[in-house]
Parts: C-alpha cells; sequence; structure tokens
C-alpha cells in the first residue's frame, strides 16, 4: 500500500501540472476499486460506470484541492461515493422513514436470540430481505449504510463524503440499520 | 448506566459509541443487553456486500478510454490535453450530418456506408454527446449556491458542446427521431444560457439556474434518451470492433 501511495503521489504531481499521463495512471490504478464502491451504493452495472467516470471527472477538476496528507484513494473514494449519491437521490429515493422505531425502546426490551453458526450464513433469504430493506431506504440512508456497514468509513468520513453534518450522518446509519434490522427479524429468528 | 438503546448498541457495535467503556461495563454485567447485543451482531453480521461483477483486466484502460475525451472538456488542468480532442464532439457531428444528408462521403475509407453502419456512428456520438452534457448539467445541478460559483469551465462546456448539439438536433429531425429532437432542443435551451451567461454565478443566479433544468426535467430526459441510445448501440454493434470517425 505503501509503494502504490508513493507512486501515486508521482502521478498525482504529473496530473497536477496538466500531463495526462499522470492522470491515467491513477485512472487505471482505481477504476476497479471505484467501481466496486459504486455498484454496492448504485446497486446496477450501467449507475455503476456512471458514477465512476464522473467521479475521476469531478476528481480531475477539483486535483488542486486535493491535500496531498491524505490517501489519494480515499479522497477519491469519497468523491466517488458522493457522486453515486447524487445517482441515487436523482433516481428520485423515498425519504421518509415508513418503520420508525419507539423512541422509548432499549435493548433489554428485545427478546435474546440463538446466533447459531447456520443461521449466520448469507442465504438467499437475508439477501432477499437486505435487498428489500434497501429499497425502502432513503438514498441518504442507502449511502450511509454503504458506505459505514460495507466500506468501513467513519461516521465522520460519511457526513464528509454526502456533504452531511456527522449528527445527520449518524442518523441516517441508524434509520438503515433499523430498516435491516426489521425484514432480518423473521429470517433469522433475532431481535428487531 | 440506564440500559441501553437499540441505536446505542449499533453504534457500539461499529465502534462509534461516545463512551464505549460504560457499555461495555454495563454488557458485562446485563444479560438481557449482552443477549440483546449479540442478536444484534449476528443480524448484522450476515448482511455482507455482494460481490460486484467482474470488470475484467483492461478496464482501467477502457474508463479511461471513456473519459480522456470529457477531461480535455472540462477545463481544469489539462494544459497538455491534445487540442484536437476538443474538437471531436463537433467533426463528428459535421460528419454526421453530411452522411445523413447524403451529400458527401467526408473520407474514402467510409465511401459507401451502409445504413447500419451510418447508424451506430450516429448512436455512438450522439450518445457520447448526451454524456458529456450530463456532465455539465451535473456540475450545475452541484453547484453550492451558498457562494458565489465559477462556471467559466461549464460555459466552455457548453459552447463546445452547442454546434453539436444543433447538428444532431436536426439529424434527428430529419431521420424521423421526434424525441431525440425535442429532448436536445431542450439540452440547447440550457445550453445556450450557459454558453452565454457569465463566468461566474451568485446564489440567486445558480438556485434559479438550477430550477430551470430542475424544473424541465432536462437532465432526467437526457439521462432516459442517453440510456435508450445505448441500449441501441448495443443492439446495432456487430461485435467488439470499434467504429471509427
Amino acid at each position: 500500500m505503501q509503494r502504490m501511495e508513493e507512486s501515486d503521489a508521482d502521478a498525482l504531481a504529473l496530473a497536477r501540472a496538466g500531463d495526462s499521463e499522470g492522470f491515467r495512471v491513477l485512472v487505471e490504478r482505481h477504476s476497479r476499486a471505484v467501481f466496486r464502491l459504486a455498484y454496492r451504493m448504485t446497486g446496477n452495472e450501467h449507475d455503476a460506470e456512471d458514477v465512476v467516470q464522473e467521479a475521476f471527472l469531478r476528481a480531475y477538476r477539483r486535483l488542486h484541492q486535493y491535500d496531498q496528507r491524505a490517501r489519494f484513494s480515499s479522497w477519491l473514494h469519497r468523491i466517488a461515493a458522493n457522486c453515486a449519491y447524487d445517482q441515487l437521490r436523482a433516481r428520485g429515493r423515498r425519504d421518509e422513514d415508513p418503520w420508525p422505531e419507539g423512541p422509548d425502546a432499549t435493548a433489554a426490551d428485545f427478546p435474546a436470540a440463538d446466533p447459531a453458526p447456520d443461521r449466520l450464513v448469507m442465504s438467499a433469504e437475508v439477501k432477499q430481505r437486505v435487498t428489500v430493506a434497501m429499497s425502502r431506504m432513503s438514498a441518504q440512508e442507502k449511502a450511509a449504510f454503504v458506505l459505514r456497514h460495507f466500506e468501513g468509513m467513519s461516521i465522520a468520513e460519511i457526513g464528509e463524503a454526502l456533504d452531511l453534518e456527522a449528527s445527520a450522518a449518524k442518523q441516517s446509519v441508524l434509520r438503515a440499520v433499523r430498516k435491516v434490522r426489521q425484514v432480518l427479524a423473521a429470517a433469522m429468528g433475532v431481535a428487531p | 448506566m440506564p440500559h441501553p438503546s437499540p441505536d446505542d448498541l449499533v453504534l457500539y457495535l461499529y465502534g462509534e459509541a461516545d463512551h464505549p467503556a460504560v457499555l461495555e461495563a454495563h454488557l458485562a454485567g446485563c444479560a438481557a443487553c449482552r443477549a440483546a447485543f449479540e442478536s444484534m451482531r449476528a443480524a448484522l453480521g450476515a448482511v455482507r456486500a455482494e460481490e460486484p461483477p467482474d470488470r475484467g483486466g483492461d478496464y482501467g484502460a477502457r474508463v479511461w478510454e471513456r473519459l480522456e475525451p470529457r477531461l480535455a472538456l472540462s477545463g481544469t488542468g489539462g494544459a497538455r490535453w491534445p487540442r484536437r480532442l476538443l474538437f471531436t464532439g463537433a467533426l463528428a457531428a459535421s460528419l454526421l450530418l453530411a452522411f445523413l444528408l447524403g451529400r458527401h462521403s467526408p473520407r474514402p475509407g467510409v465511401e459507401g456506408t451502409s445504413g447500419p453502419v451510418r447508424e451506430r456512428i450516429l448512436l455512438v456520438a450522439v450518445g457520447d454527446h448526451l454524456e458529456r452534457s450530463q456532465v455539465v448539467l451535473l456540475e450545475l445541478l452541484n453547484a453550492d449556491p451558498k457562494d458565489p460559483v465559477d462556471v467559466s469551465a461549464e460555459r466552455r462546456s457548453a459552447e463546445d458542446l452547442l454546434p453539436a448539439n444543433r447538428l444532431y438536433r436536426q439529424a434527428a429531425v430529419r431521420t424521423g427521431e421526434p424525441e431525440v429532437a425535442r429532448v436536445l432542443e431542450e439540452l440547447e435551451r440550457v445550453l445556450v444560457e450557459v454558453a452565454n451567461g457569465p463566468s461566474e454565478l451568485g446564489p440567486e443566479e445558480t438556485l434559479a439556474l438550477r430550477r430551470r433544468i430542475e424544473s424541465q426535467g432536462v437532465l432526467f430526459k437526457v439521462r432516459v434518451i442517453g440510456s435508450q441510445i445505448r441500449e441501441r448501440q448495443k443492439q446495432a454493434a456487430p461485435g467488439p470492433r470499434k467504429v471509427e470517425l
């Protein structure tokens, strides 16, 4: 990784000097990772391809804003996440929260469940239910959930990537998780 | 501490709890909360990302191939980008219009080009034009209206796109593609406005422009037409051979 970051720095220096070869190196090196993120967020190849193009275009236009203390890949991923979020919003996902959880609920109110290993397998049913949950998320919730749960971004990073206050990013993650837990509860025999 | 809420447990699970040590101590002493936490961990642990489809080893090169002409138009950096790329869209439009009007064949290699081949060339060129236009529209829609916005790059792109857009619109009318012609006409109005507008927009101007784009659904329509054209490209393509203009 260190080696890649070093060679990213070389390519970046070229790109910032206006040399297309430098940016080509960065595009060829990071395209697959950007596509992976875009696909997870948008859920389809066509949109993900658009996001890849848009992310590199924006990155190119903002090269002068790049802070070299940060890893280029992290910076690029934040831009890609923002593009994917725009794409999700453009598709007009719902923004309301149809399944609010009671504000007074506590963990102790929920029955315990047996996390038997065979239940933890990502079964077809679980996949299907997660898809349902994702379809019920707003664009903001979905983006925040994917970035937190699949990409391992911190809530602060998610806020930065999606242009949200950290508190809004946190609430989006929590609302998304509630939806996932609710649809999984019946399938896995766990508490909602 | 009182029993933590499910949200508290989620944040703890994600390493985002405000006071993890306090919560940990509570879980150690509260069987009900511990069980609830394990249950939640099991449920969320089962939610894994689906592997995206493999793009192939040359994916980066393909992304670059599509991206490079757009970078040349984007207006930032790119000082050493070949100037010829800036003319690609307009040149392609001129050649295509000439094809469609049947006035002449632009170069010996394409003389006698068949109808299906002409259609494929048109689809590729219009598809590329719509993608570039989407970039301009997206940049304008994403501009932060809180501060004055420098739209000089979008302005230059709009200027570059306009001649090609006019030709494609005319070609679409002549070839009996009224839907494409209508969308190109709406796109043209926005491009004209941007190309003739100032290089910097104030917050109100930015919002007004954004509202106009959004109210007419121009970006959406361009996307839809772009998708339809991409589909037709796939259907019209005989194989992986690249069509050269």
